[in-house]
């Protein structure tokens, strides 16, 4: 068989993979603090003697993007967002991941939590005192008024960090975890928007365009596959006449 | 076949759930005490299909991997307790809280239900019950003959009996805290139970240790936003419609896969 059509399924075979890159972009346009997954493709030789003309394509998709989602004001004292560059701290279990959701919520010890994962401050886990009042500074600092209290105290300070884009991976979780598995130094520069939640920061133009391209290459391909089977098929025929 | 099917699929189920508490929230937005949920969403867990930092061949490594998400998924629920708007009533029997804290009531169970909503009246024993009729703990008794009745701020409920000058005091409506509100289990009827998480009801008067005072011939509104809600309706649909084109797609890739090889 002409190598051909391996070289073409090389392609539909990264089609379909990046199709579930943009199908999960889209999927996550509404889920908080979500960063779109990116997805590239690169050519890679055939290795060994005679293949140096065949080069099949392959998906690379471990890059996430870094553009800002939208912030909306909630009116929610426990919810922060980041403007500009950073994220928040979670414990994940096996060390620190990051994070730009910041829908943070008090369990029934006052640990802050999001979605189940203690969020970390400067000295480990926050736990915040029983509270009439609360409220996230824009240094990440959060200050409760505690019962029977007249004045807003500071109790912690949320972890802040600022990695650049290509030190960060997510994990299988979906959590940002940096790439040399190492924890980040806190970063004193980012800013946080208290009472504001950030959207997921996915394009849905993008993905659309993405996805209307993708579903023709896949019909190329196909094509491809067709030209291929076809030449067999012609070359077939010559030995029966 | 295609994942990016299953992964449409769990971008629409999302968006069929989040549509549901919008509409929820708009069916409530003229309900007294009513607190609007907002639905969370986390990303599904990766597949990695190919680890990043593998050896390629004896000094190289490979620079990138790849990592395919598998949707999002909801993660819960939240009811929002931010405060509504107030509304002048003017009649004696409806109470707001201005702050935070919760009214107690007792359910026919037995068992102590939280409220916000303070459209009280008395019932034919005399007793201060809410707007379903379940009877206000501590419990207060109105005696029959009392004509105007007075909540103070701080809870006291007296009223002036007839051939007398000097108000009697009928008994003291205490608040509810707890540290995390949002733990609260809504049971319907404006009505939330304690649950682990929200932690135990922290009882006392109101205006003390961070409570909120009682308004009386106040009511508080729903915290729905319209506004909101029909922006986040729009943002929802059109999310929902978004992943059914790329759920067509995906089928449409399929189908040509399948004509190809007849």
């Amino acid at each position: 068989m002409d190598a051909l059509i391996y070289a073409a399924m090389s392609g539909a075979n990264r089609v379909l993979q990046a199709q579930q890159v943009h199908a999960n972009n889209l999927a996550n346009l509404q889920t908080n603090g979500f960063r779109a997954d990116m997805e590239v493709s690169t050519d890679q030789r055939v290795p060994g003697f005679g293949y140096d003309a065949r080069h099949m394509t392959e998906l690379q998709a471990n890059a996430v993007s870094m553009r800002a989602g939208t912030a909306v004001e909630t009116g929610r004292a426990l919810d922060a967002a980041i403007s500009g560059e950073g994220f928040f701290t979670v414990d994940n279990g096996q060390g620190e991941a990051y994070t730009r959701d910041g829908a943070f919520v008090m369990d029934d010890n006052g640990a802050l939590t999001l979605n189940g994962r203690a969020v970390l401050g400067d000295g480990g886990p926050i736990t915040l005192p029983p509270a009439s009042r609360m409220a996230i500074a824009a240094d990440g600092t959060i200050s409760v008024q505690a019962q029977g209290q007249a004045q807003m105290q500071p109790v912690d300070k949320l972890k802040l960090v600022k990695p650049a884009a290509n030190d960060l991976i997510k994990n299988e979780a979906g959590l940002l975890v940096s790439r040399s598995g190492n924890a980040l130094p806190a970063d004193e520069t980012v800013k946080v928007n208290g009472a504001h939640l950030e959207g997921s920061n996915v394009s849905a133009v993008e993905e659309m365009v993405s996805t209307m391209n993708l579903s023709r290459d896949f019909e190329f391909q196909m094509k491809i596959f067709k030209a291929a089977d076809d030449m067999a098929a012609t070359g077939n025929r010559l030995l029966r006449d | 076949m295609n994942p990016a099917m299953w992964v449409s699929k769990t971008g629409i189920q999302a968006q069929d759930a989040k549509l549901q508490a919008i509409a929820n929230n708009l069916a409530n937005v003229n309900t007294v005490g009513f607190k609007r949920d907002r639905v969370l969403f986390e990303d599904l867990s990766y597949s990695v299909a190919q680890q990043p930092g593998t050896q390629v061949d004896n000094n190289r490594n490979s620079v990138s991997g790849i990592q395919l998400g598998n949707g999002t998924r909801m993660v819960g629920t939240q009811k929002l307790f931010t405060s509504g708007n107030m509304q002048t009533t003017s009649q004696a029997l409806d109470v707001a809280i201005v702050g935070s804290g919760f009214l107690q009531v007792q359910m026919a169970s037995g068992e102590t239900a939280y409220t916000r909503a303070g459209q009280l009246s008395v019932n034919a024993e005399g007793r201060l019950v809410n707007a379903q009729g379940l009877p206000l703990l501590p419990e207060i008794t109105v005696p029959a003959k009392a004509t105007g009745i007075t909540i103070g701020e701080n809870g006291m409920v007296s009223a002036t009996m007839s051939g007398t000058a000097t108000p009697t005091e009928l008994g003291q409506l205490t608040l509810a805290n707890f540290i995390n509100p949002t733990g609260l289990l809504a049971q319907g009827g404006n009505l939330y139970t304690q649950t682990a998480a929200s932690g135990a009801p922290v009882e006392g008067n109101p205006g003390t240790d961070g409570r909120g005072t009682l308004k009386q011939g106040a009511l508080e509104g729903s915290n729905v936003q319209v506004v909101e809600e029909m922006v986040d309706m729009i943002a929802a649909q059109r999310t929902y419609e978004m992943n059914t084109k790329v759920l067509s797609a995906a089928d449409g890739m399929l189908q040509n896969l399948a004509q190809v090889a007849r």
